[in-house]
């Protein structure tokens, strides 16, 4: 008889929170399945599934490693836990004394439930540098988010206050195939069968084209003048909530006189999308209710990002559509808490939260505590940076971060750089030291990345291969290094502390499985209520949602949304334009792959094995480009070569090629990066988000040809 | 008793979730290789096309249909296999294969209507048993249903299936006109 075992777990190959069954084999893990007694109901995508084949993958590192000759050269020798991890507390230690705190970063990627230990050991080293993308992913919506409500806004797709939404407008999303941020692709199909309207505002059709009512194809970039049109609509025509606008808004005059700026047949030029379906949209939106707008990242990745999040946000709260059943929520969180605190309860010196790396221009990055990678790398390259030690866990920034050239250069005048990662990623190729990451199949950690509303538990299924370990407890060991009265003698009793409020322990979570505030515990209208205010409001300083943002306005900003034209583009650089005649989104998702993650996986890189770029028929056609020819996308900061897809729904002016793509199976240090990575073609020079700084993805312009053979 | 399916294209969001279920489910391969050895043949034994997108005026038609083995009650593959490798399923009237007696002559996916059987590394034919082991280990769901988060498949008794479809349907008349 085999040895079987069932480990019930938590999928974290995403932002999602799937609940697993993991079937483990005389050691061996044979299936990971969902787990039907779970809020996802046993449902998985491709990624999740398909995680196991990460565990022993031949590619995986399996001992920390030193380096042995120059940057890049690929020689490395073996060297034990203690060694690493003494190196790396040495390194922050000396850069620390000798050039303050803030000369350390600490770097993570997206969201995968360690934020809470960047931030605490962030903190607990005293630096106010923690780098991440999440200027352009999330951070904006969270900050706008904070400055208008004063809470987290998530689309109510549960129906726990009776209702379910009328109408739900998708902005820039596919949540039902990739970046779910809170709300899952599952829970939105499933409503989908309640929901009368479907409105999708993307360039291009997507998987849910065919359902969704109403598809306006907006121009790359132009969202904010969209948001602000259907505002001029459904203001002018006197369609807004006047009873919540009145009782609960902050600044309607002044937001009903910015929109006068925005008439329909003016938006209607700037987004190419026909002035009676903006009309129309308006309409539906503050008519058919409830309704909610599911938010994506592609309009953080922008030169405006903040405004254009605020415009979208301003029209929910002008409709009525703020947590109200079936509208948009701010979630309560579970008995425990979030994870967050965890990070948040070591307190930064004031001095170094404020002078974070590009927090001088970039106000709202002060706010959110992260500082600005562009700036990092910039400076890192021109010789004027403070920077002496970096640390990267789960990030991989020669793909991720805007013009890899420059982050490039940057990373090779750092003095010391330490990575870990599951694989040697091409980042990891150029560190100092690297350390080997236990995969979430073999690690118990407690997962709350985005859904507040939740917390689950991540159990081991096997043991990680060679001597990787979780991403917890390296934290843990370097935070004992540099900020030892912060850390935990051992694992058991960090996650204690974290659960501390819900009255369990760790190991009682575990068996558990997950801590919800779900169905009747969720209270709506909570502004009503003493919830953030004694007497009623929400938490901000007018206590009323700031459609006129007093701390915008304190800061220097616009305190009221506006639209601003993408730095390249056929109307703002005409003279360019020229050169480079098409509109170029460099995000294309796709459901395989998850950011840089993935490309290892067969069962997933047989479904997709090559970037793709995707150009109108027309547009092709008169390039001389067939279905699966290879092309060239050129920008002024280079070109990169991906395989052409026709796809006759796009605006013929417009193309969107897939990002963050590498090889790994070609050889190191670079994997194919230069040849196939989009972030080649972003810039790290134009105009950044004046509040944020982001950068812009998803609103360039590019040339494309046809690669001749062997090219 | 007669077992089938149902895929629904109005639903299918073209996620191939099914496809990875279906393979973790069927075993292809164990255990990862890398890279990706030469497309092994029948790797999953459920696939998803999409037709279009076709635009028209701003009318956008787009299907992803998963396909796989419709189990005929009078099917195609078992009159034509030579060696009488396929059978039915006496308790599910699930088209089976006997590996055993297969030789790989691929004569089923000449006469098969939906192209559905696949062949494996050794060269024998490999067709959805609609997760048939599973299904008698007490799992009311195939694999690549429960995984689904579009709702998009549908497994069952012929009369649950019809009944499933029937119920679609109702939904769809009563929306979509009230003057019947």
């Amino acid at each position: 008889m085999s040895d079987t075992k069932i480990i019930k777990s938590t999928c974290k190959s995403c932002h999602g929170t799937c609940g697993v069954l993991v079937t483990v084999e005389n050691g061996q893990i044979t299936r990971v399945e969902g787990n039907p007694d779970s809020l996802t109901r046993g449902t998985m995508c491709s990624k999740g599934q398909a995680a196991f084949q990460e565990v022993n993958n031949p590619n995986r590192l399996k001992y920390p490693l030193k380096r042995m000759g120059a940057r890049g050269e690929g020689k490395w020798a073996r060297i034990s836990w203690d060694e690493a991890l003494d190196m790396i507390g040495t390194k922050i230690n000396e850069a620390k004394q000798q050039y303050g705190a803030n000369s350390v970063v600490i770097g993570q990627g997206t969201g995968r439930g360690y934020d809470p230990f960047t931030i605490r050991l962030a903190g607990s080293i005293g630096t106010g540098n923690l780098m991440g993308p999440a200027h352009v992913c999330y951070l904006p919506r969270l900050l706008v988010f904070a400055l208008m409500i004063g809470g987290r806004l998530f689309c109510d797709l549960h129906g726990w206050g009776g209702e379910y939404p009328k109408t739900i407008i998708s902005w820039a999303k596919q949540m039902e195939v990739t970046n779910v941020d809170g709300e899952m692709g599952v829970w939105l199909l499933d409503t989908l069968e309640k929901t009368k309207n479907l409105v999708m505002v993307d360039p291009r059709s997507t998987r849910l084209s065919n359902r969704a009512t109403q598809w306006l194809r907006v121009r790359p970039g132009t969202d904010a003048a969209l948001a602000l049109g259907m505002m001029n609509v459904i203001i002018n025509e006197d369609l807004y909530d006047r009873e919540f606008v009145t009782q609960w808004t902050y600044g309607f005059e002044k937001l009903r006189e910015r929109v006068q700026e925005y008439p329909v047949k003016k938006v209607s030029e700037i987004t190419w999308i026909p002035e009676e379906d903006i009309i129309k949209a308006a309409r539906t939106f503050a008519t058919e209710k409830p309704g909610c707008i599911l938010i994506g990242e592609p309009l953080e990745a922008a030169n405006n990002c903040i405004q254009t999040l605020r415009a979208i946000l301003c029209l929910a709260a002008i409709t009525g559509n703020i947590e109200r059943p079936g509208s948009m929520m701010v979630w309560m969180p579970p008995a425990a808490g979030n994870l967050e605190a965890f990070g948040r309860e070591v307190r930064l010196p004031e001095e170094n939260r404020k002078n974070i790396i590009g927090g001088d221009k970039y106000k709202l990055c002060v706010l959110g505590r992260i500082c600005h990678p562009e700036t990092v790398f910039k400076q890192l390259k021109e010789g004027t940076s403070q920077v002496q030690a970096m640390h990267l866990q789960g990030t991989n920034p020669l793909l991720c971060y805007a013009n890899t050239r420059e982050v490039f250069d940057g990373l090779m005048n750092l003095p010391f750089l330490s990575v870990a990662d599951l694989y040697m990623s091409p980042t990891a190729e150029y560190a100092d030291i690297v350390l080997p990451v236990a995969h979430w199949l073999e690690m118990d950690a407690i997962w709350d990345d985005m859904a507040v509303f939740y917390i689950a538990a991540i159990n081991k299924a096997v043991e990680p291969p060679g001597e990787a370990k979780p991403d917890s407890w390296i934290f843990n060991e370097i935070g004992r290094r540099v900020g030892p009265e912060h850390w935990f003698e051992t694992m058991d009793d960090l996650w204690n502390h974290v659960l501390r409020k819900s009255g369990i322990t760790f190991k009682e979570f575990q068996e558990k499985g997950y801590l919800a505030c779900t169905g009747k515990d969720q209270v709506y209208y909570k502004y009503k209520t003493d919830y953030w205010k004694p007497g009623g409001g929400f938490r901000t300083k007018t206590g009323k949602i700031e459609l006129y943002s007093t701390q915008l306005e304190g800061l220097g900003y616009d305190p009221l949304p506006y639209y601003l034209e993408p730095n390249e583009s056929p109307y703002s650089t005409p003279e360019l334009a020229k050169e480079y005649p098409l509109i170029l989104s460099a995000g294309g998702r796709f459901p395989y792959f998850f950011h840089s993650q993935y490309r290892q996986l067969p069962w997933l890189r047989k479904l997709h094995p090559y970037p793709i770029v995707q150009i109108h028929p027309e547009t092709a056609g008169n390039l001389g480009i067939s279905e699966g020819d290879w092309v060239w996308i050129e920008t002024p900061r280079g070109r990169i070569k991906q395989k052409a897809e026709l796809l006759p729904t796009l605006d013929p002016r417009v193309t969107i090629c897939q990002p963050h793509w590498w090889y790994p199976e070609r050889p190191g240090p670079d994997h194919g990066l230069w040849e196939a990575n989009a972030n080649v073609l972003t810039a790290s020079d134009l105009p950044f988000d004046p509040a944020i700084g982001a950068s812009t993805f998803r609103a360039l312009i590019c040339k494309i040809y046809k690669a001749e053979e062997g090219e | 008793m007669q077992r089938a399916i149902f895929r629904d294209k109005d639903k299918c969001i073209g996620c191939y979730a099914c496809v990875v279920a279906c393979q973790m489910e069927h075993a292809f391969p164990p255990h990862p290789s890398f890279p990706p050895v030469a497309e092994p043949e029948g790797v999953s034994l459920t696939s998803v096309y999409r037709y279009g997108p076709f635009m028209e005026g701003n009318k956008v038609t787009q299907y992803f249909i998963p396909m796989s083995c419709m189990h005929c009650s009078d099917a195609p593959c078992i009159q034509a296999c030579p060696k009488s490798a396929l059978y039915k399923d006496p308790l599910t009237g699930t088209t089976m294969v006997d590996k055993e007696k297969c030789i790989g002559c691929r004569f089923c996916l000449w006469v098969c209507p939906y192209g559905a059987p696949r062949y494996n590394l050794e060269g024998k034919c490999e067709l959805c048993d609609l997760c048939t082991k599973r299904y008698k280990e007490g799992k009311k769901k195939t694999a690549c249903e429960a995984v689904c988060i579009a709702s998009a498949i549908f497994s069952g008794t012929t009369e649950e299936v019809a009944s499933h479809k029937s119920k679609k349907a109702a939904k769809k008349l009563v929306e979509g006109s009230a003057t019947i």
